[in-house]
C-alpha cells in the first residue's frame, strides 16, 4: 500500500523537475515547483501513515504555509515581470549572463 | 528555564524588532533614515545580548515545550554573532548607499531584520522542518530585498531567477525530509543520529536519497560547484548593501546547519566526505575561473564568494564528528565577513549614484583623491587573498592546518594553489586604484558619513579577528 504512494509521489517530484528544466513560462515553472512541494508533503502523509504517528501531518501542514507564502511572493515577481517585458517568456530575460 | 530564554532572547529581539518595523513603516512620518537607525539598533542590542549569553554552555533550548527543536552551542552562538554583525554593518551602509540611490521604503530595513531572524534560527535548528522553515523565512526576504529596485529591469531578472532556483532548491530539502522521515521516524537530528548509529548509513537506501536532497539544497544556497551558476547573475542584480549582507550573512547560517547537520553522525558524514572532497575541488577552481574573467567588480566579488565557499568546503569536509566545535569554520567565516562586507561598504559609498563606477578600470587612480579608502579596500582584498597578517590568512591557515590534521593533504595543497590563482583578481584591483592614471575625480561629496566610518571599523576588525588566536 504504502509502495503506491511512494511511487505516486516520486512521479510528481520527478513531474516537477521536468517542468522546471522544460518549461519556459514563469507560471508554469512556478506551478511545477508547487507540484514538487505536494510530492514531498505526499510522501509525509504517507510514511506518517507507515510509523503510525502524527509528526508527518504536522510538517505536512508546515510545508503548505511555507508554500503559500512563496506563491504570493512569486505571483508578485510575475507581475512586476509582466510591467517590465508584458511576456512571461524566460527567454525574454536574458540581460546577465552567469 | 531563565538561561533559556536569555540564549533564545536575540532571536526574540530580532524577530519583534522586524515586526515592530513592518508595523511603524506605515506611519508616513517614519523615513527611511530613522529606519535604518532602528534596524541597526536592533541589531546592536541582539549582538550584545547574544556577546553576554556566549558565557554560559551548550544548551538545548527549552527542551520540554520545544521537544528539542533548537539548540544553542558555542559554534551557533559564533554564528549569530556574525550574524548580527553583519545585519548591522550593512543597515548603516544602506543609509548612506541610499542617500544616492532613490528607491528606498522603511520596509526594506524590516525584511533585513526579518532575514536576520530567519538566519538565527537556521543556526540553532536541529530539526529538518526547523531548517526548511528558517531556511524560507530568509530566503523570502532576501527575495524581496534583490528585486528592491522594481524600476531595474536587471534586479527584476536577479530576482526572478533567484526565486525560481531557490524556490526549487527549497522543495528538494522537503523531499530530502520527507524521505528522512520515512526511514528513520523522525526529522530531529538526535533520533536520526540514533537511529544511524543503531542501524548503520549505507543499510538504509531512503536515508541515503534524503540526505543526497538535503545536500544538494545546502550546497545550492552555499553557491557551491555545479549550482553556483546563479550566484554571479543575482549579486551583480541586487543592489551592493544587499550583496554584501547575502555573501556574508546568508553564507554564515548555511555553513552553520550545512555543520551541524554533517557532523550528527560518523558514518553519514563519511558517507558524503569523498564527493565533498570533488565539490570543494571544483568549486574552488571553477570559482576562480569566473573571477578571472569579471570586468564587473560586483561580479568578481560574486565569484570569489564561490571560491570562498570552496576553502569552506575544505573545513567541513577536515570536520570531526567527535567533539565538534566548528571553531574553524565560525573563524573563517568571521574572518571573510569583515573583509568582504568592508569593501561592500566602501562600494556603497565610492559606486556613486545609480552604482555608476561598477568596473575594474572605474576605480582607476582612486588612491590619488581618495587615499584612505583605496588604503581601507586593499586591506580588505589582501585579507581575502590571505596574506598576513590579516584576518583572511588566519583563516584559511587554520583551514588548511585542520585538513592536513584530518589526512586531507592534497586538499590542503590544492586549496593554497587556489588561494596564490586567486591573487590575480585582487590584486588587479589594487594595481588599478594605485598604479593607473586617474580617468575621474571622484569629486563627488560622500552623502554620509556612516559608511565610510563602518568601513574603517571593518579595518580595525580584520586585524583584530587576526590577532585574536595570539591574545587569548
Amino acid at each position: 500500500m504504502i509502495h503506491s504512494y511512494l511511487y505516486l509521489s516520486i512521479i510528481l517530484f520527478c513531474l516537477g523537475i521536468v517542468g522546471v528544466i522544460s518549461r519556459r513560462n514563469v507560471f508554469t515553472v512556478f506551478m511545477s515547483i508547487e507540484l514538487m512541494l505536494n510530492a514531498a508533503n505526499l510522501a509525509f502523509v504517507a510514511f506518517a501513515r507507515v510509523h503510525e504517528s502524527m509528526d508527518g501531518h504536522v510538517l505536512a501542514m508546515m510545508v503548505m504555509a511555507v508554500a503559500a507564502a512563496e506563491a504570493a511572493l512569486a505571483l508578485a515577481v510575475v507581475i512586476l515581470l509582466h510591467k517590465h517585458k508584458s511576456k512571461l517568456d524566460t527567454n525574454v530575460f536574458s540581460l546577465l549572463k552567469g | 528555564m531563565t538561561n533559556d530564554l536569555m540564549l533564545l532572547m536575540p532571536l526574540i529581539i530580532v524577530g519583534a524588532g522586524a515586526i515592530l518595523l513592518m508595523l511603524s513603516s506605515a506611519y508616513q512620518k517614519l523615513t527611511h533614515e530613522m529606519a535604518a537607525y532602528g534596524s541597526a539598533l536592533v541589531f546592536a542590542v541582539a549582538f550584545l545580548v547574544q556577546l553576554s549569553a556566549c558565557i554560559t554552555g551548550n544548551a538545548v533550548l527549552f527542551s520540554g515545550a520545544f521537544n528539542g527543536l533548537l539548540v544553542a552551542s558555542s559554534f551557533s552562538k559564533a554564528a549569530g554573532l556574525i550574524i548580527l554583525a553583519c545585519g548591522f554593518f550593512t543597515a548603516m551602509s544602506s543609509h548612506t548607499y541610499f542617500k544616492q540611490n532613490d528607491f528606498c521604503s522603511p520596509e526594506y530595513y524590516s525584511l533585513m531584520v526579518f532575514a536576520a531572524s530567519g538566519m538565527l534560527l537556521l543556526t540553532m535548528a536541529q530539526e529538518l522542518i526547523t531548517v526548511f522553515i528558517a531556511l524560507e523565512i530568509m530566503s523570502l526576504a532576501i527575495y524581496i530585498l534583490v528585486g528592491y529596485d522594481r524600476k531595474n529591469v536587471i534586479s527584476t531578472e536577479a530576482v526572478l531567477k533567484y526565486l525560481m532556483l531557490g524556490a526549487f532548491a527549497g522543495a528538494f530539502l522537503t523531499m530530502g525530509a520527507a524521505f528522512v522521515y520515512g526511514a528513520t521516524g523522525s526529522t530531529k537530528f538526535v533520533k536520526i543520529a540514533q537511529y544511524v548509529a543503531a542501524h548503520g548509513f549505507m543499510q538504509t537506501p531512503a536515508l541515503i536519497g534524503g540526505s543526497f536532497f538535503i545536500l544538494v539544497a545546502f550546497l545550492f544556497k552555499a553557491a557551491a560547484f555545479p549550482f553556483h551558476a546563479w550566484v554571479v547573475d543575482v549579486y551583480d542584480g541586487a543592489s551592493v548593501p544587499v550583496t554584501g549582507y547575502m555573501a556574508t550573512g546568508l553564507k554564515t547560517a548555511i555553513f552553520a546547519v550545512f555543520a551541524n547537520f554533517l557532523v550528527l553522525d560518523a558514518s553519514l558524514q563519511s558517507g558524503w566526505i569523498t564527493y565533498l572532497f570533488y565539490i570543494a575541488v571544483f568549486t574552488m577552481f571553477v570559482g576562480n575561473l569566473i573571477a578571472i574573467g569579471q570586468q564587473s567588480l560586483k561580479r568578481m566579488l560574486a565569484a570569489s564568494g564561490i571560491v570562498h565557499t570552496g576553502y569552506l568546503l575544505i573545513a567541513l569536509v577536515a570536520v570531526s564528528t567527535k567533539d565538534f566545535t566548528g571553531s574553524v569554520i565560525a573563524y573563517y567565516l568571521a574572518a571573510y565577513a569583515a573583509s568582504t562586507l568592508g569593501i561592500f561598504c566602501a562600494l556603497s559609498y565610492l559606486g556613486g549614484a545609480g552604482e555608476k563606477r561598477s568596473t575594474f578600470d572605474d576605480f582607476k587612480g582612486l588612491a590619488k583623491s581618495r587615499p584612505y579608502s583605496a588604503a581601507a579596500v586593499s586591506v580588505f582584498l589582501l585579507s581575502m587573498a590571505g596574506i598576513p597578517p590579516t584576518a583572511g590568512f588566519m583563516g584559511k591557515f587554520y583551514i588548511i592546518t585542520s585538513a592536513i590534521e584530518a589526512g586531507q593533504v592534497t586538499l590542503a595543497v590544492l586549496g593554497i594553489v587556489s588561494s596564490i590563482i586567486s591573487m590575480w583578481y585582487y590584486l588587479r584591483l589594487i594595481i588599478n586604484m594605485y598604479f593607473c592614471e586617474a580617468e575621474e575625480q571622484f569629486g563627488e561629496a560622500v552623502p554620509s558619513n556612516l559608511a565610510p566610518i563602518c568601513t574603517f571599523v571593518l579595518v580595525v576588525c580584520v586585524f583584530a579577528i587576526s590577532l585574536y588566536p595570539v591574545v587569548i
